[in-house]
């Protein structure tokens, strides 16, 4: 019998059973099962190959839905699992085998099909948002909405308008230009990170580089890749390659994890198509992050200053940029170059906060519980600030702390390297 | 599913672990087909994941009296198949219980839940200048009371004896789940050594829930080495010569080519060359003059053997590193093909060299492919081979392979296995190391701890090998 496609048999086939997995994956740490860990669930993705289990099994699909896409088993998997990628191709397998339910169907496809790849939609949603929270509609909807309830005051605290500027066409450098880069803006970043946008062009500014952005580009279908909806990721996917092919060969540089990670997969995600092949190929190797790039382009003599506000500073890696693109010590030479600034090292940075995508508004009781232990070693750091590389990360630190109530700022690293004078990094204190 | 395990039983094992400590649906109890050896699959009608001894205890009993088997299982990493289900049994997995309740610094003992991942207590102690001593190469997955049921050994057993010589008192729940507590503080075994009974007793004696250990100090320096050699002889007879001229390094570890390849492809890259036959990894420490003199002597005998080259690791880091590729070996070889079979033999050290030359030679008569990566200073060989279970006649060969590479090293003086256990694996062969009356002594103390037989039943007792041994290892009438 041939087998089943919706898995990806031959990357199922480099698990050798090890087990050395299980103890970096937050799902198995939660509930000490076997079947929601890296190794479990590759051992039903094989049995969906192999026959023996039907794609449309809902213990299956749950399984599916669990993991958080994390990636941290690949970074110690002696066989070179390729995770990561077999949980999208299962995901997007299950997705065909048996269908959501209409209401899902639609919300799924509202979101990923015309939210995301959309500034207008985006930034209207955002108002409304705003708007709900504000008002405090969202904390009154919240009461009935039942089992949606705990997704709804989960969602992230949408900023005022002045925060959320979009960034220029084009940034000049700061005295002697010494190249030009392009910026990723994002498109959840420009709505809710404005200032971590323009603080990451004024840091490549500071260093020399004046940087572009893509005006006709929203989304780089990272979400939708993890999720599964991997037609619409290979759309946007081409979309983004085009807009950047526009703004000539510089390199990319990306201030959002997930998206760096994802980009930098664009040549696996459109491995099937021969058009693409080379141009993604060519794409991802422009991809770079924002802290790979400065570490590595910043003069030698650039000392960024301390916000005095921020105190002592921890770094916690996301998952995208430690286990997804091997960037650990880049962030944190950056940090050790701050003058004034003093850095403790986190307990176990390199797990998940629970943020992972949407996860944390599609599953908020399970994000929340693998958030815990990162709070715990928060506070036993005895740091005053959180820095983050990633938006999801971010917002996730942000509202996990002050529901626990522990008071302290979170910041993307690039508002701690902007120069002083530009915005005063505003991680409110909660 | 058995008639054992029916719906009301569930409700009641359910009401005992709550919902998240039951796993009884088809799908998910896939994932709970095989332990580390995938080779040998079946299928459990459930998983009870207690969170205490008083749940596991409980689950137990309500097991016991249904006449359900039972296999007990940490993070099934072993590789025996000593965590193989019994169709239509249940599983009492341990992962849930892994909470460290005593840490006795002063006393340099600590008190653990079984579930607990063995690295984890090494970490926990690190801080206050111990650490635990048996290191499986698994040991950042596996469970302490994983390695209480095989007897677990890794590198630094060559210095420190493998588990059995770390355990100090065990909390146990027995077969009708009633719990025997012997984890009160006594110097030495007083009467029968029970705890000492029990350790590598492959989960046929009951359950460990909570395990006393002994810690031990973290020696001022430690040095690690890797000699790189030419050819597999040569750094087997390094080890060999190091032992007979009365050295004791903690640790002296062989990976042959294959192995480092497959290393070295992986996140635990360690930067052993690629283009030597063999690597040696040796580790000494103790006081600064210690390690330094018997390190000195060490280096003179591995290069007399033909080490081309010899390389310190000069910090800590570096250190990891080296024993990060070694204990990476085994999940590393998944590039080389789907499965790998990890043969677990101890040799005389005197022998090692044609032991590993025999071995290799039999699996390249079956046409198969064999890496060695091996504790070599307690003569524990692990002749891998690599092969795809979706191939049965490349398992009959495996298997043949197996059992031959056994023969070999039983007829020169050596035994089954090291640390691993006999599980299903060894099970027939153990024919070859012991007699009838040997084997029966085995089962009454089974009988005494378990007369149903309903612990990990079918391990480790030969009961298919031949029809004399069937009939003296009957349950008594």
């Amino acid at each position: 019998m041939e087998p089943n496609a919706l898995v990806d048999y031959v990357k199922s086939l480099d698990c050798i059973h090890c087990g050395l997995c299980l103890r970096t994956c937050p799902t198995y740490q939660l509930t000490g099962a076997e079947p929601s860990s890296p190794r479990g669930r590759i051992y039903l993705m094989r049995a969906v190959a192999e026959n023996k289990l039907d794609a449309s099994d809902p213990h299956y699909r749950e399984e599916l839905d669990f993991c958080l896409v994390c990636r941290h088993c690949e970074s110690v998997c002696p066989a070179g699992v390729r995770f990561g990628e077999m949980m999208e191709t299962a995901r997007a397998g299950a997705n065909r085998a048996a269908p959501r339910g209409a209401l899902e169907r639609l919300a799924r496809w509202f979101g990923f099909g015309v939210v995301l790849p959309s500034r207008f939609w985006l930034s209207l949603s955002i108002s409304a948002l705003r708007l709900a929270q504000r008002t405090g509609l969202m904390r009154l909807a919240a009461t009935f909405a039942g089992a949606r309830k705990e997704a709804l005051l989960s969602m992230p605290t949408a900023p005022p308008a002045s925060e959320r500027r979009a960034l220029p066409e084009r940034t000049p450098a700061r005295g002697a230009q010494r190249g030009e880069v392009a910026l990723l803006e994002g498109c959840v970043m420009p709505e809710l990170f404005g200032r971590v946008n323009r603080a990451s062009a004024a840091v490549l500014a500071e260093i020399g580089y004046s940087c572009r952005t893509a005006k006709d580009h929203v989304c780089c279908g990272a979400l939708h890749a993890h999720n599964g909806e991997l037609e619409g990721a290979r759309a946007l996917a081409r979309t983004t390659i085009e807009s950047y092919e526009r703004l000539g060969d510089a390199p990319i540089v990306v201030n959002s994890a997930g998206c760096g990670a994802h980009m930098r997969a664009y040549a696996t995600l459109l491995e099937d198509d021969s058009a693409w092949r080379e141009r993604s190929k060519r794409f991802s190797a422009r991809v770079v992050d924002f802290s790979e790039f400065v570490a590595a382009q910043a003069p030698a003599d650039w000392r960024p200053r301390a916000a005095p506000e921020l105190g002592k500073l921890t770094y916690d890696d996301p998952c995208h940029l430690c286990h997804g693109q091997q960037i650990r010590s880049q962030p944190r030479t950056l940090l050790e170059r701050v003058s004034g600034a003093q850095c403790v090292e986190l307990a176990n940075a390199e797990s998940c906060c629970g943020s992972a995508g949407i996860y944390s508004l599609l599953r908020p009781r399970d994000s929340q519980a693998v958030f815990e232990p990162k709070a715990r070693a928060f506070v036993a750091s005895g740091a005053d600030t959180l820095v983050t590389a990633n938006p999801g990360c971010h917002l996730q630190w942000e509202s996990g702390l002050a529901r626990l109530g522990v008071k302290a700022r979170v910041v993307h690293i690039a508002e701690v390297l902007a120069p002083r004078e530009s915005d005063a990094p505003s991680g409110g204190v909660r | 599913m058995t008639p054992g395990v029916d719906a009301s039983l569930l409700e009641g094992l359910r009401a005992i672990t709550g919902d998240a400590g039951l796993i009884s649906d088809p799908t998910r109890l896939l994932s709970y087909e095989c332990d580390g050896l995938a080779l040998l699959q079946q299928r459990p009608a459930c998983v009870v994941l207690p969170r205490t001894t008083d749940e596991c205890a409980r689950a137990v009993a309500l097991l016991h009296r249904a006449g359900v088997p039972i296999v007990g299982r940490g993070a099934g990493t072993g590789l025996s198949g000593g965590a193989t289900p019994v169709a239509g049994g249940a599983i009492v997995g341990l992962a849930r219980m892994r909470d460290i309740v005593a840490l006795d610094v002063e006393n340099r003992t600590a008190r653990v839940q079984a579930g607990l991942v063995n690295v984890d207590l090494s970490f926990a102690a690190e801080q206050h200048g111990l650490f635990y001593a048996p290191d499986p190469s698994s040991q950042h997955a596996c469970t302490i009371g994983g390695n209480i049921g095989e007897n677990s050994g890794g590198p630094h057993c060559f210095k420190y004896g493998s588990t059995n010589r770390h355990v100090l008192g065990l909390v146990i729940v027995r077969h009708d789940g009633s719990v025997l507590d012997l984890s009160r503080a006594h110097l030495d075994p007083l009467g029968y050594d029970l705890v000492g009974l029990f350790v590598g007793s492959e989960g046929m004696f009951g359950i460990a829930t909570e395990i006393v250990v002994q810690l031990m100090p973290i020696q001022p320096v430690v040095e690690t080495v890797l000699a790189i050699f030419k050819d597999l002889d040569g750094a087997c007879d390094s080890v060999s010569d190091v032992i007979a001229a009365g050295h004791e390094p903690v640790a002296l570890e062989i990976l042959d080519r294959l192995t480092i390849e497959a290393v070295e492809a992986s996140v635990f890259a360690a930067g052993y060359p690629r283009d030597a036959e063999a690597v040696l990894l040796i580790e000494c420490e103790g006081s600064e003059a210690e390690v330094a003199a018997s390190l000195d002597e060490i280096l003179a005998v591995v290069r007399r053997r033909g080490a081309i080259d010899v390389r310190r690791a000069r910090n800590a880091s570096e250190r990891k590193k080296l024993w990060a590729g070694r204990k990476g070996a085994f999940g590393a070889m998944g590039r080389i093909a789907p499965d790998l079979y990890v043969a677990d033999v101890v040799v005389p050290r005197t022998k090692l060299r044609e032991l590993v030359l025999g071995s290799t030679r039999i699996a390249h008569e079956h046409g198969l492919k064999l890496s060695n990566v091996f504790h070599a200073g307690d003569g524990n060989l692990h002749p891998n081979i690599s092969y795809d279970r979706r191939d049965p006649a490349e398992v009959k060969r495996v298997l043949a392979a197996g059992d031959e590479i056994m023969e070999l090293v039983v007829k020169a003086g050596g035994s089954l296995t090291g640390e691993h256990g006999v599980g299903l694996e060894k099970q027939a062969a153990m024919t070859q190391v012991f007699d009838e009356s040997s084997l029966r002594a085995m089962c009454s103390v089974r009988d005494a701890w378990d007369p149903e037989r309903r612990m990990n039943p079918g391990k480790l007792i030969p009961v298919h090998a031949c029809r004399e041994m069937r009939g003296a290892l009957r349950p008594k009438a």
